[in-house]
């Protein structure tokens, strides 16, 4: 069986939806091709509108899952939970491979919208020196593009996202176009003042939600509101406040009439034509049936994620890609990335002990990165941020994991004490040739397709980076008059897994040098003109920031880029 | 007197697949001497006798005071249902343990079954155990113990009774309030007067 459409795209989630709605309100008919199952926008797998006492096992995991191993590349992160584990895919079903001695984590969420329904969405613009650090370091493949490339193209997706912010005015995370910011808690506002009385470049900032607080006319025609403060946006968002694939782009995309989307269909690899040097389309393994078909399409978007995008690139074999279609370079599943965490803090802010919060904010707080320019004699590149919160006053224990019960421990429980402020140092990765992810020699998945084999780790430049990162964020809790400074610093032999951060990126990065990138600077393959990949393995380096704003970008951009050629019958 | 009829809402928070639910017995006809509210009815995984030691556990940890206790929040009924739609082997094993393991304290402390001892018995005999299995986390009592309470913890402060101001819908974030300002904030989003 074979179709065909103009633009065929893999993957629904944050880039998959913004090549739909892109291609599609542009007149093109579109494909959108989801390896996971089918779920509705406000449907039954929604458990947003369930109190406590309403979740399923009371938002307890099974316990099974522990015991036979499955979900371990997310069970330990706080959000994973039972009112969202239908969100996260089950690395036991969906196994790939890494080294005994360097853990890797990938986490996916095998569903149409994909990992849009989990996101952080802390949604963050790179700044002009996040796109000059290859060049002028000389670690990676020089970014082909500069932030003036992208700062249009931030504009156009952040009207349409809806990113509540405030302009603060920091060269190095620069402002867009916002809505109302969520309003910092009185233990965060001290921070934040005291920081900037004490430094030049340092400061800690309202996050930058992808939840809207003032729905523009956009956004309400689509059946979007406003946030109401739940912080349950990785549950689904009934309300649609929370940007999601799900809530905005792909129904964007459905009301043009040029929308098609098949779930449960995985893409084994994108098909090449020799004669016409072009992707004729993509071949699709159905998920329950095992059966193999294939689409045809004048252009293919590759929105999979970034591994997942690599893998079928990689799997794309033929008598002129050997090695994987568009891998003339051999850089293909080179210079993979995420961001690292070495440094996590917590602390008491003394004083407000007469003031409370109300509501659960979205987003939580941000010092972006203040370590571009190698100040005060460190000895690494690029840098960090951190992400904060302090939003709500801590409470007494219930003493559940400590010793005490009955009537005098029931009444000293849940009293608020102090307020306590968290920080989460987040590192940018450097882009290393040797951290890659291929195809496993000899292992394959339920489906036939090879494992990805992820061998990635941090080196030298990062361990130095997580050395500072402690020194400095103790400097400035104390700074800040923060009182019972607790600081977790990694160990120095201690492996980090890349993908723990969830933020996976390169491996098929952006240059200008066919022989060095995979990709041209409209993310387009230098050897395959009408195969476009606008995921995170696009990305040439990972910055400090949160990715998916500037995903988006991206993606949007070429899909413009794309639509011209297609227009003028180039492509 | 404890509420005898099991809510449907108890149950909708368990529907992994469905189970019913295990039946709260109506009270003796006069509560015991030794103030156990006995059930008369096996649930889904423990029996009559296992969930009369488990409420009656349950109750001595979070006993009802100016607020509901373990048993107003039906703790022990959404947990007997969590052991066919949360628990592991492990878990299974060891609360049972735990009550055969209590019973032979209070038979070794007091010479008698741990539901014929005194009330003020059962608290003394918990408020140790409690107490060791923290300073002793290793034992398979300590193991057992601590794993019960975590689990009853949970289910209690996860209760409606246990979350009276809970705000499924706040509407918005406000950082810097007085707990008045607060207090009235909640009232409002749940229709309550100030």
């Amino acid at each position: 069986m074979t179709e065909k459409y103009d633009v065929i795209v893999v993957g629904s989630g944050i880039t998959g939806g913004w090549a739909a709605k892109e291609f599609c309100e542009k007149g093109f008919k579109t494909l959108v091709i989801e390896r996971g199952r089918n779920i509705d926008h406000r449907g039954t797998e929604y458990t947003d509108m369930q109190a406590p006492w309403k979740i399923q096992n009371r938002n307890l995991l099974p316990e099974s899952f522990g015991e036979d191993g499955r979900y371990t590349d997310i069970s330990g992160k706080g959000f994973f939970k039972g009112a969202t584990q239908q969100f996260f895919t089950d690395n036991k079903e969906h196994p790939f491979s890494y080294p005994k001695d360097r853990p890797a984590k990938w986490v996916r969420g095998y569903q149409l919208g994909g990992r849009s329904l989990t996101w952080g969405r802390q949604s963050l613009r790179w700044g002009p020196k996040d796109f000059e650090a290859n060049a002028k370091d000389g670690h990676g493949v020089p970014w082909p593009i500069g932030y003036q490339d992208l700062a249009p193209w931030y504009d156009y997706v952040e009207e349409f996202v809806g990113i509540s912010a405030n302009k603060d005015g920091l060269d190095v995370l620069p402002d867009g176009v916002f809505q109302k910011p969520w309003e910092m808690s009185c233990a965060e506002t001290h921070i934040s003042e005291k920081l900037e009385q004490a430094y030049q470049d340092r400061r800690l900032i309202i996050g930058r939600a992808a939840n809207i607080t003032e729905p523009n006319a956009v956004q309400s025609a689509l059946g979007r509101g406003q946030c109401q403060a739940r912080a349950y946006c990785k549950r689904g968002c009934s309300f649609g406040a929370y940007f999601s694939s799900l809530s905005a782009t792909l129904p964007a995309a459905k009301r043009t009439g040029n929308l098609t989307v098949v779930t449960d269909a995985i893409v084994s690899k994108v098909n090449y034509d020799a004669k016409t040097r072009k992707a004729s389309g993509v071949s699709v393994i159905d998920a329950k049936t095992k059966q193999e078909r294939q689409y045809h399409a004048r252009v293919v978007f590759l929105c999979a994620s970034a591994f997942a995008s690599i893998q079928i690139m990689l799997n794309s074999k033929s008598e002129t890609f050997k090695n994987g279609i568009a891998n003339s370079s051999g850089v293909l599943g080179h210079y993979i990335m995420d961001h690292f965490s070495g440094v996590q803090t917590n602390a008491i802010v003394p004083g407000f002990s007469d003031k409370v919060a109300f509501g659960r904010r979205p987003i939580a707080t941000y010092i972006p990165n203040y370590r571009h320019d190698q100040k005060d004699g460190v000895n690494f590149v690029r840098g960090y941020g951190y992400q904060a919160t302090a939003q709500q006053r801590r409470h007494s224990g219930t003493k559940a994991k400590s010793a005490g019960l009955g009537k005098q421990v029931k009444d000293n429980s849940k009293v608020p004490t102090v307020w306590r402020f968290i920080t989460l140092m987040y590192g940018e990765m450097l882009p290393y040739f040797d951290n890659a992810a291929s195809l496993h020699a000899n292992k394959r998945d339920q489906w036939g397709i090879p494992l990805l084999h992820i061998d990635a780790q941090i080196k030298e430049n990062e361990r130095k980076m997580i050395k500072q990162a402690a020194i400095d964020i103790k400097e400035m809790l104390e700074v800040a008059g923060c009182t019972n400074i607790n600081i977790n610093q990694v160990a120095e032999d201690q492996h980090i897994q890349i993908g723990d951060r969830i933020h996976e990126m390169g491996g098929a990065c952006m240059g200008d040098d066919p022989k060095a990138s995979v990709l041209n600077k409209w993310a387009q393959c230098h050897d395959v003109a009408n195969l476009f990949v606008t995921d995170g393995a696009c990305m040439s380096s990972c910055a400090t920031q949160n990715p998916s704003l500037t995903y988006m970008a991206i993606t949007a951009r070429s899909a413009n880029y794309a639509a011209k050629l297609m227009e003028a019958g180039t492509l | 007197m404890i509420e005898n009829k099991i809510t449907r809402r108890v149950f909708l928070g368990t529907a992994a697949f469905f189970v019913s639910a295990p039946i709260l017995a109506s009270l003796p006809k006069t509560e015991s001497s030794v103030g156990i509210k006995k059930i008369l009815a096996d649930g889904q995984f423990f029996n009559a006798h296992e969930l009369t030691v488990l409420t009656d556990i349950a109750e001595i940890m979070i006993p009802k005071t100016h607020t509901p206790g373990a048993t107003e929040a039906q703790v022990i009924p959404v947990l007997d249902a969590l052991m066919l739609s949360w628990a592991g082997n492990d878990t299974k094993k060891r609360y049972r343990q735990l009550i055969i393991q209590v019973e032979k304290l209070a038979q070794d402390s007091y010479k008698k079954n741990y539901l014929e001892s005194l009330q003020p018995e059962r608290v003394s005999l918990l408020t140790v155990l409690d107490k060791r299995s923290f300073d002793n986390p290793n034992t398979d009592i300590s193991i057992n113990y601590r794993k019960l309470k975590e689990l009853i913890f949970h289910v209690y402060y996860t209760s409606e009774e246990a979350n009276p101001d809970y705000v499924l819908i706040p509407g918005t974030y406000k950082g810097c309030l007085s707990k008045q300002e607060y207090q009235n904030l909640v009232n409002k989003r749940l229709g309550r007067a100030s």
